[in-house]
């Protein structure tokens, strides 16, 4: 042995030690974290919720469809104005619809296929999007040839982006990634203003808490697990677990203090923020394939939740109970969401088509 | 080595806030959710249907008054 490598042993030695040390600290921790949120935990929703009606009858009827994209529809996002929609799909378009007439009034082709997210900036005159390019992209929604040609590149990720949230004005925009971190970008400058470091999977989805000052979002990943940050720190906040596989989708209780998963489990769960634990599971056995989309009506009585069976289950948020069934798709359904005035549903699919309830 | 241990440092400082955050008993929590819903439920278009205003996807009746 060559006296040069004791002392570098010896480091690594120390470095393993520190490690195991660490890792056993870790444990210690996370057992006196469920010690503690067991403590307070005497009920669960539906137990709170047991004298409660049932939801007897939704006049939820199917009212729209449009057509028009050439491959699977990835993401959808409702117009501020709550009555145009964007969509993008794996055909590398962005179509912006009337979703009262149903006419498609601008189209965008991208320079990538599987556009993964899109979004409607607060003052709905621009959009972001991205998703096998990696990039987020800023779209001024004028005509056609301006759309493209006025296009600015706001942000690189080293993996895919999944999905993007604006999350105060234009001027700032949230994206998760494939990459494992989500990632807060100034528009104009095109400057990482914080990254969020903290997931050991793709983050598949984020949403923004609706009741603060914008600075708390909820992402979702492969890693199984939900994490709540805060956006001036970059720190986790609080963290979910319980699902059983990728989280494809979250979602803000409109309360604010609660969060909804849908899962590649088959299940949806509810958190609550301020009991820091889990307090509904929407799961039947029945029921067997993945959730890719959840989304709550205004009141938050009702969850909405997309499958790969083709099928938009409506559970009812307080009673973890089924309420009914949305059936037209022919194909997964990858995105459902409410209007800003809780006045529809549009729901996309690997079918090609976008649907609007109501 | 060194980037590993730098990561579980920093999940252990995420624990260690996590587990000094205040929390409320379930109950109470899903009580203040429970009232929130219900407080809503009349605005909630999906849910009670269209009471108060008329909805605005739904196709015009073919028939009118001439």
């Amino acid at each position: 042995m060559s006296e040069s490598a004791v002392p570098a042993s010896n480091a690594s030695g120390n470095a393993s030690e520190k490690m195991a040390s660490l890792v056993r600290e870790a444990e210690n921790l996370k057992g006196k974290l469920e010690e503690e949120r067991q403590k307070l935990n005497d009920v669960n929703l539906a137990n709170i919720a047991e004298r409660l009606e049932q939801i007897a009858y939704v006049n939820i009827k199917p009212r729209k469809v449009l057509k028009g994209h050439q491959a699977k529809v990835l993401c959808t996002d409702w117009s501020p104005d709550k009555r145009h929609i964007i969509s993008s799909s794996q055909d590398g378009r962005l179509i912006i619809w009337d979703a009262f007439t149903t006419n498609k009034e601008h189209a965008v082709t991208m320079p990538t296929t599987w556009i993964m997210a899109c979004a409607y900036a607060p003052s709905g005159n621009f959009v972001a999007c991205g998703g096998l390019d990696n990039k987020v992209t800023v779209y001024p929604i004028t005509s056609d040839e301006e759309m493209a040609a006025k296009k600015r590149t706001v942000g690189t990720h080293t993996s895919y982006m999944s999905c993007c949230i604006y999350p105060n004005s234009d001027q700032q925009i949230l994206t998760g990634s494939g990459d494992s971190t989500c990632a807060l970008w100034d528009v104009e400058s095109g400057q990482l203003l914080q990254s969020f470091h903290g997931h050991s999977g793709d983050v598949m989805a984020i949403d923004l808490a609706p009741n603060e000052t914008g600075n708390t979002f909820v992402s979702g990943s492969c890693d199984r697990m939900a994490f709540i940050w805060d956006m001036r720190s970059g720190h986790v906040v609080q963290s979910f677990e319980g699902h059983q596989s990728d989280v494809n989708s979250v979602k803000f209780h409109p309360c604010g203090d609660a969060i909804a998963t849908g899962s590649d489990d088959s299940s949806c769960r509810l958190y609550d923020m301020r009991a820091d634990r889990e307090v509904a599971v929407f799961a039947k056995e029945s029921i067997i394939f993945g959730v890719n989309s959840v989304d709550f009506s205004v009141s938050g009585r009702l969850l909405f939740a997309g499958y790969n069976d083709y099928t938009v289950n409506l559970w009812d948020t307080l009673k973890s109970e089924r309420v009914c069934l949305l059936y037209g798709h022919e194909n997964k359904v990858s995105c459902v969401q409410v209007s800003p005035d809780g006045t529809a549903l549009s729901t996309g699919s690997w079918d090609y088509t976008i649907r609007v309830w109501a | 080595m060194a980037a590993n241990l730098q990561q579980q440092r920093s999940i252990n400082s995420q624990l260690r806030r996590e587990v000094g955050i205040e929390r409320m008993p379930v109950s109470e929590a899903c009580s203040l959710m429970m009232k929130y819903m219900l407080e809503h439920e009349e605005e909630d278009c999906l849910l009670s249907g269209f009471t108060q205003k008329v909805n605005p996807f739904r196709e015009k009746s073919s028939c009118s008054i001439l």
